[in-house]
This record gives structure tokens, sequence and C-alpha cells, in this order.
């Protein structure tokens, strides 16, 4: 927190000479009771300078039971004139590549190096909720080395190692590539393995054609969670189970407001295989899309978590400021197992978003494996300040 | 064959009556007729006369523009109610909002007084106004731009902006699923856009409320946890182990549900009969952990974590929970093997190894 004392000064100096941008969010919902106020600002002292910081408190039990007040974000950046290096300080949320972001209170330096190589580096304590102070000697720390190639792509391998109290609780490599093959055809491609109970941790691939009309997306997923859990787990020793999931994606703008996506694909955990689809329906009322609605069937999960669901939403631009909006899900689990068979859950609102002003009003009815049946009321209110 | 006419007759009247809606067909806007007022020697500035004036107007003519050549035949409606192509506006208007740039400079300039130099599409009838940014680096230097991720030396408040990049990076798709591989080796490219806060809206360890839970009123914004999330996470979680732990603690499972009153100290166990037994049909507990050991971790980690060691230590009646071919860089006395392994000892008993 000794952080935020420069970070608001420079904010403070940034109204001065580019506009200090704020903005206030209010929610409250009648079901925990929860209150939550959310303010952001963001300003740029100078070019290649600026901050942003995202701090909230809350009312009520619902957020967490811990907190009831907390920093998202409290940072400064700061990048040379031609982008070739770059520095962050502060809470933010460091991305080395392929591997899982990490929540850290510290810094990032960003290097471009001569024949097209970047160096990335991170370090910090982790991040827990809460503005604890009774925190053992934690670290994370990291890097990633990539490569552009040309105007088309990208490779890098990245390393991350995180200790908690000197005890090592993550040690991975990951390796990322990306590359736009032509004007239409895309891949993308990440690997993350475990060192310290050696194994593939994750493994995410995606390749993408794009016509005129159609989309089409081949994709997959491998995660095992032995290997996400921190090496000091009990539950990091058992197993390398994974779950798998591929499939393809096809998007197919039907008519010029008309979107269709059909997803078809399979999960596997374990021995157990489900089918995932998925067929989507957004038909926008108007030329930008201020009113649309959209229709979506899907099926998804494995063995006796498979579930079956349809969802419909809508949005009516009433005028210039005013809009409505609706949404309702209808889930049945195959295996009901004593918790209702099938689980709704409905949502109308009213929205206003005039000027610097944003506020919302919502009812919000749902049954679920918790409740029978309930009903919640939901109110937001925003305001900006500075551009835009 | 009577029922069977009757049918078609009746889809075709539906598709019909859609095809306005879909966009299909236009009562109202259409593309506007460029090519035709270019072949018939109408320059461009005739119509569009401000445009070099330096202010941020969208240069539209108006209807006094057309009516010097044109008689209003159909109604008292506006000209440019019909004769602009769907969205035409709007992405004018999303240019001059978020876009650095002077028409005046650019005529005086490179383009020599051709518009048709950066609107290359408007005598083939593009609708399209707006020139794509391959336009611009034709002059600009673009891959200096893009190498240094300088985008605000041309593009306002990028991360404000309604409209997602059709050009350098494209949202569509299953973008909720697609970002993590695509960021994985772009991310100084995502960062061009979206600040710190972005990112930390979902994965951050101190977020108090998704983006979604705070844009309730707006149905299409995209979120994992839509909708009756509450309703299905479980099912959800355990088709899919271990993906709650890409932004989530583990421990926040039992945080949640203790606050929330469904499990805890004072609550009876979660788990079904035959959860725990002495013989292998009776033990469901020990496939289930191997196949989502994060979904054990969340309840049971840390302390908890000793109610495993009771049977499953060395020598315990539990045996060896390591699968077969199991190795680990970790030595016997650091976390979590000194758990089981106390005294050091390796004490494989059922063919696990270290």
């Amino acid at each position: 927190m000794k952080l935020a004392l420069p970070v608001l000064g420079l904010l403070a100096h940034a109204a001065g000479a580019d506009p200090l941008r704020l903005r206030a969010d209010a929610l409250a919902t009648t079901a925990s009771p929860a209150g939550l106020l959310v303010l952001d600002a963001s300003g740029a002292a100078e070019p290649g300078l600026s901050a942003e910081a995202v701090v909230w408190v809350a009312g009520g039990q619902a957020l967490d039971d811990r907190a009831h007040g907390d920093v998202l974000v409290i940072a400064i950046d700061a990048h040379s004139r031609d982008g070739a290096r770059a520095a962050r300080l502060g809470r933010f949320v460091a991305m080395l590549g392929a591997l899982r972001p990490v929540h850290i209170d510290g810094g990032a330096l960003r290097l471009r190096l001569p024949q097209r190589f970047d160096v990335a580096v991170a370090a910090g304590v982790p991040v827990l909720p809460g503005l604890t102070t009774r925190r053992s000697w934690d670290w994370v720390a990291g890097g990633r080395v990539a490569r552009r190639l040309g105007d088309w792509g990208s490779a890098g391998i990245a390393y991350e190692q995180r200790r908690d109290d000197g005890q090592l609780v993550t040690e991975e490599v990951g390796l990322d590539a990306g590359a736009a093959i032509d004007r239409r055809n895309d891949v993308g491609a990440r690997l993350a393995y475990d060192l310290a109970n050696p194994g593939l941790a994750e493994l995410g691939l995606t390749a993408s054609h794009r016509g005129t009309h159609v989309r089409t997306e081949l994709y997959l997923l491998h995660r095992a969670a032995s290997h996400l859990l921190p090496a000091t787990s009990l539950f990091s020793v058992i197993g390398d189970v994974a779950s798998e999931r591929a499939g393809a994606v096809i998007t197919w703008t039907a008519a010029p407001r008309l979107d269709l996506t059909a997803d078809a694909g399979a999960r596997r955990v374990d021995m157990d295989l489900g089918a995932e689809l998925v067929a989507r329906a957004r038909l926008k009322l108007d030329d930008r899309g201020a009113s649309a609605v959209t229709a979506e069937l899907r099926r998804s999960g494995v063995g006796a978590d498979a579930w079956t669901g349809a969802r419909g939403a809508g949005r009516i631009a009433l005028g210039h400021a005013l809009a409505a909006s609706t949404e309702l899900e209808l889930v049945r689990p195959d295996e009901p197992r004593g918790r209702g068979t099938l689980w709704p859950w409905a949502l109308a609102a009213i929205s206003w978003d005039h000027g610097p002003w944003q506020a919302a009003v919502a009812v919000e009815a749902s049954a679920s494996p918790e409740y029978r049946s309930r009903v919640d009321a939901l109110c937001q209110l925003g305001r900006r300040w500075g551009a835009p | 064959m009577t029922l069977r006419r009757a049918a078609l007759g009746l889809t075709l009247c539906g598709l019909v009556a859609c095809a306005g809606v879909l966009g299909l067909t236009h009562s109202g806007s259409r593309a506007f007729p460029h090519r035709a007022h270019v072949v018939a020697g109408v320059s461009c500035t005739r119509c569009h006369a401000q445009v070099d004036d330096g202010t941020p107007a969208l240069h539209l003519p108006g209807d006094a523009s057309c009516t010097t050549c044109h008689q209003k035949p159909h109604d008292t409606r506006s000209c440019l109610g019909c004769h602009v192509a769907p969205g035409a506006i709007a992405e004018l208007t999303e240019a001059r909002d978020h876009l650095i740039f002077d028409h005046r400079r650019h005529l005086d300039g490179a383009a020599n007084g051709n518009c048709m130099r950066c609107h290359t599409g408007v005598a083939d009838g593009d609708d399209h106004m707006r020139p794509a940014m391959a336009t611009c680096f034709r002059c600009h230097d673009g891959e200096a731009s893009r190498n240094a991720r300088t985008c605000d030396a041309c593009h306002r408040d990028l991360a404000d902006q309604a409209s997602l990049p059709a050009t350098h990076l494209a949202h569509d798709g299953d973008w909720m699923r697609e970002h993590g591989t695509r960021a994985a080796s772009s991310g100084d490219l995502c960062e061009s856009c979206h600040k710190a806060a972005f990112c930390a809206g979902c994965h951050g360890r101190t977020v108090p409320a998704l983006p979604a839970a705070r844009r309730f009123a707006d149905p299409f914004a995209a979120s994992v946890h839509r909708a009756g999330f509450v309703a299905r996470h479980s099912l959800e979680a355990r088709s899919e182990p271990g993906v709650c732990a890409s932004c989530h603690a583990p421990e926040r499972c039992a945080s949640c549900h203790a606050a929330r009153g469904i499990a805890g100290d004072q609550h009876a166990s979660p788990h079904p009969r035959g959860w725990i037994g002495l013989t292998a049909a009776e033990n469901q507990h020990g496939r289930e952990a191997r196949r989502d050991p994060a979904a054990c971790a969340s309840c049971h980690g840390g302390a908890g974590e000793s109610l495993c060691v009771t049977c499953h230590a060395v020598g315990g009646v539990g045996g060896n929970p390591h699968p077969p071919g199991w190795s680990s860089r970790q030595s016997l006395g650091s976390m979590p093997c000194r758990m089981c392994h106390p005294t050091g000892a390796t004490g494989a008993r059922t063919g696990g190894s270290r």
C-alpha cells in the first residue's frame, strides 16, 4: 500500500496534464445482502507515463468472507517513446506467455532486443485477498523470451517459480506460439509443463479460418488439475488424470443482422466421455446491435455431471438512453440427485445510460440446488468523470 | 400435397416477412451508389463539401446537396434515411470519435486531392467508408508502429471504442475460450488496448464481483459466470477439473460455501455413501480424488490434509496414493512429502515410485 501514495500523486499530477479519468460504480443486491462501491481511476502525466488504480469497498458477506475492501489494481506504467522498453510497478496481473496469469504486488519489465527478440520479466509477492499483513515470505518470479517472426507471428518460452515460506509451490515452463498464416488463417498454441511434479499442466491449440461469412475454428484443450495445484498440496501427488476438450466452432453470418454459431466437440475426464454441443443464434434488431435477441441450446458435461440447457436473452433500446433487457436460462441436470430436476434462472432489467451517468435496476429469480425459489433485486449506479 | 404447399407458402411468407429484420432487404437504408456518381463525373467534394474544414463533423451531405441535382421523389424523409449503407453512419461516428485524423492535412499532402487514394473501395460500391488500417500503412510506417505498440498515435481511447479490431486481431468466435491461447503469444498486443484492470477484472485474486455481474443489465456481456452459473457451477467444475484454478485459489470454494452456509464444520459431509470403506467398491474417494484433486483441495487443503494422512501415511492402511510411474523432484523432507514420509522413508507399498 506504500505504492498508493506515489500512484495517487501521479494521478493528481495527471489531472493537470491529461484528463484524469475517474469512474465510480455502486452495486447493491438483496442476495446477501451486499453492497459494492468500485472506484476506478487512470491518467497519464505525460506520454509514456501513466497510472491506474481500482479499489473497492463492500458491505455484506457475499463477496468474500474475509474482505470488505481491497485493491484490485494500483500500478504505474512507463514506456519509452518507441515502445522498446516498458516497465510496470505496483499491483497487477502478470502474464508470461503460456503460464497462468498471476496477481502480484511487484514489478515487470519488457525489453525489445535486436534480432526481433523480446524479453519480459516479472517478480513480486503473490496477492492475497483482504489487505492482510499476516503473510509468510512468499514470492514469484519469472521471465519470457520470445522472437517475433516477421509481422506474422511469434514464438516464446517462459519460466516461472513461486515459493511460499521457502517451499517450492510452482515451477513451470511454458511454450507459446502464434501465427497469422495469411489474411484468413491463423493458429495459436500454448503449453505449460510442471517441473515440480513433472507432467503436462495445460495445453491449448486453436486454428481458425475466416471466410467472408463463415469462420471456422478447431480447438483442443488439455488440463491436468494435479499440476495446477500448489506443489505443497497433498493433492498434487495423487495422480495425473487430465480433462480434455476438442471440437470445432462454426460461426456463420447468415444475414447482415443474423449470426449463427454451432460448437460441436467432446470432453473427456478420466474414462468418461461427453458431448459438448452448442447452437446459438443472435439477431440484431438494428444496425448497431443496440437492440438484439439471442437464443442458445447447450449440451455439456460428462458422466453424472452432464446437463442440457437453453438460454434466451433480449435487449431493446427504448430510446436514446433507456433500454430494457431480459434473460432466461433453463438447466436440466441428467442426474438431479435430489437437487431439483430443472434449474430456471431469469432476470429482467431496465438500464439508463446518459452522458456520464449509468444506472440499472433488475429483478432476478431462480431455483437452484441451493434454493427452491429465490427472488433478488439488483441496483447499479455509475458515474464517469473526465474523458471519455 | 396441399399441406406441403401450405407449409412451403407459409415458410416463404415467413422468410419474406423476416427479410427486413435480418437485414437482407432494406425498406429503408441501402448502400449509397457512389460508383454511379463517380462515373457521372460528380466530384467527391461537390457533395462532401466541408471535408477539409478541419472540424470533427461527419462530412455527410445534407438534403440540400442532393437536391441540387435530384428532385426528392419519395417522401419527406431525409435522403440519408434511406441512401446509406446499414451501419455506415455508426461506423463513421466511431471513426470520428476514436481516430486522430485530419482530412485537411491528407488532402493537401499525400492524397493530393484524390479521395480515392484512401477510400479505395468507393468506386467499386464498397459500403465501408472507413479505410482499412492496411491503407494507412501504405504511407505510414506500420511495422514500426506495430512493434512499438504506439497505437495512440492514431487511435484515441481504444479501450472505450465500441468496435473491435477487424484487421490485425479479430475478437470473433468463442473469444472467452480462445483468448488465453491468443494472449499467450501476443500479451503486449492486448495491452495496447486493454489496461491492467481489464485482465485483473477476472484473473485478479481480489476481484469483488466479475465484470458481467456488475453489468447485469447487458445480457450480451461475455462471461463464463453468466446467468444461472451459481446453480450449474458444480456440474461445470466437475466436468473440467482444474478450470476453476485458472483464476481462483483452491480454498475459494470452501470460503464461499462456508459463507453461504452450504458446507463447513457444522454441516453434514457432502460425500455420498461408499465414499470411504474397507473394500475397493466402497472407496469412491480415491478415484474421485485422482480425477479432480482440486475439488478435494478446495475443502481439505492446508490443515485439512491431515485427514488423508491418517490412512495414507507410510505404513498406514490406506496404501500408496501415488499412481504407477509417478515421480517428483521434491525432497522427502519438504511439503507435502513429509506429511506421509515423516522419516524420509520411501515406503512404496503398492507400486508408486519416487
